[in-house]
């Protein structure tokens, strides 16, 4: 009897703590999530400004962000799903073309939900024709010097084989 | 799916996450969060499950076992996939040890006959309890999806 005297008794003193508490429950999806500004979520992709020249990719941890060439354009794809959200390629881009967000609701049921890509045209090279690089990028590197405008249509291959012709020709050799 | 309106089961299974995401499944069902409000329970094995709570890259040692305990979850099974390590193998995804999250598991199981009727990816390192409580909002019809084309 003393028992469950003690056991009602501290039921109802729990349920005076619990009244003078209140409710702690977040209602969450009914009302705004518990997100700072400091938060780090999903990147976003300026694709007017992004110039694809591939400095997001080379720091990725995860390769979330990656740059492949697909029918002679050049495609930067991110997948959200591999992301860990470090925001490097925020810190990296020398054109400020990807803005960190704070979203993070991103559950989804199909995984085609995940990726999202940026397509750039490519410049060819003047002996080749090979696109290597985007045209974008192009412009974006005359805009920063102008010493570059004699070979900047060349690819990094004719630009060496150019460069080895010029040397053979002035110091002859070459058998 | 009909049966996800009812409440969902749900069992966690840990296939070498870094425990993260594995913490946040636990604030998730604190009354801070209470996802006993969707009548979300966490319960000891697969068999009594609705859903499976995947985190972790699938590293080859735990492989079988989380085939056996695919196995074990009663038709209709659903699988969702918590973390970045969970959806396409996180920061791991080319290493040695790991298989690389759940795509590459979802091949693994369909060659050995396994159904799995529902896949929901929660990016996310480690998922913040409110992305859990998004996805199992989504998965019973409460809110719309936020990535992807059909979004906004």
């Amino acid at each position: 009897m003393a028992r469950v005297k003690s056991r009602v008794l501290g039921f109802l003193r729990i349920l005076g703590i619990a009244g003078r508490t209140g409710r702690v429950t977040r209602k969450y999806p009914y009302e705004p999530p518990l997100v700072t500004s400091d938060f780090r979520g999903k990147i976003e992709f300026d694709s007017e400004k992004c110039i694809g020249c591939g400095a997001c990719v080379l720091v990725c941890p995860s390769n979330a962000l990656e740059i492949m060439e697909r029918g002679g354009r050049v495609v930067l794809r991110y997948f959200i799903g591999r992301c860990i959200f470090c925001w490097r390629c925020v810190d990296v881009c020398p054109v400020e073309a990807i803005r960190g967000t704070t979203g993070f609701e991103l559950a989804t049921d199909n995984p085609n939900d995940l990726y999202e890509e940026v397509v750039h045209d490519t410049v060819g090279c003047s002996e080749c024709g090979r696109g290597f690089m985007t045209v974008k990028q192009k412009d974006y590197v005359l805009g920063k010097s102008s010493v570059v405008e004699n070979y900047i249509d060349l690819d990094p291959g004719c630009r060496r084989r150019k460069f080895l012709e010029a040397i053979e020709r002035r110091f002859g050799g070459g058998e | 799916m009909r049966f996800l309106k009812k409440s969902i089961w749900v069992f966690h299974l840990n296939s070498g996450s870094c425990n993260g995401c594995d913490i946040e499944v636990v604030d998730v069902l604190t009354p801070y969060f209470d996802a006993e409000r969707f009548g979300v329970k966490l319960v000891a094995s697969p068999r009594h499950a609705d859903a499976l709570l995947f985190t972790g890259p699938v590293t080859l040692e735990s492989l079988p076992k989380v085939v056996n305990a695919v196995k074990a979850v009663p038709r209709p099974r659903i699988v969702v996939a918590l973390g970045s390590c969970a959806v396409g193998g996180g920061i791991w995804h080319d290493t040695y040890s790991t298989i690389g999250g759940v795509k590459e598991l979802l091949k693994i199981l369909d060659k050995q006959g396994v159904v799995v009727d529902a896949v929901y990816y929660v990016p996310g390192c480690p998922v913040r309890p409110e992305s859990i409580i998004h996805a199992i909002a989504l998965i019973k019809g409460l809110v719309k999806k936020r990535v992807g084309r059909e979004a906004s």
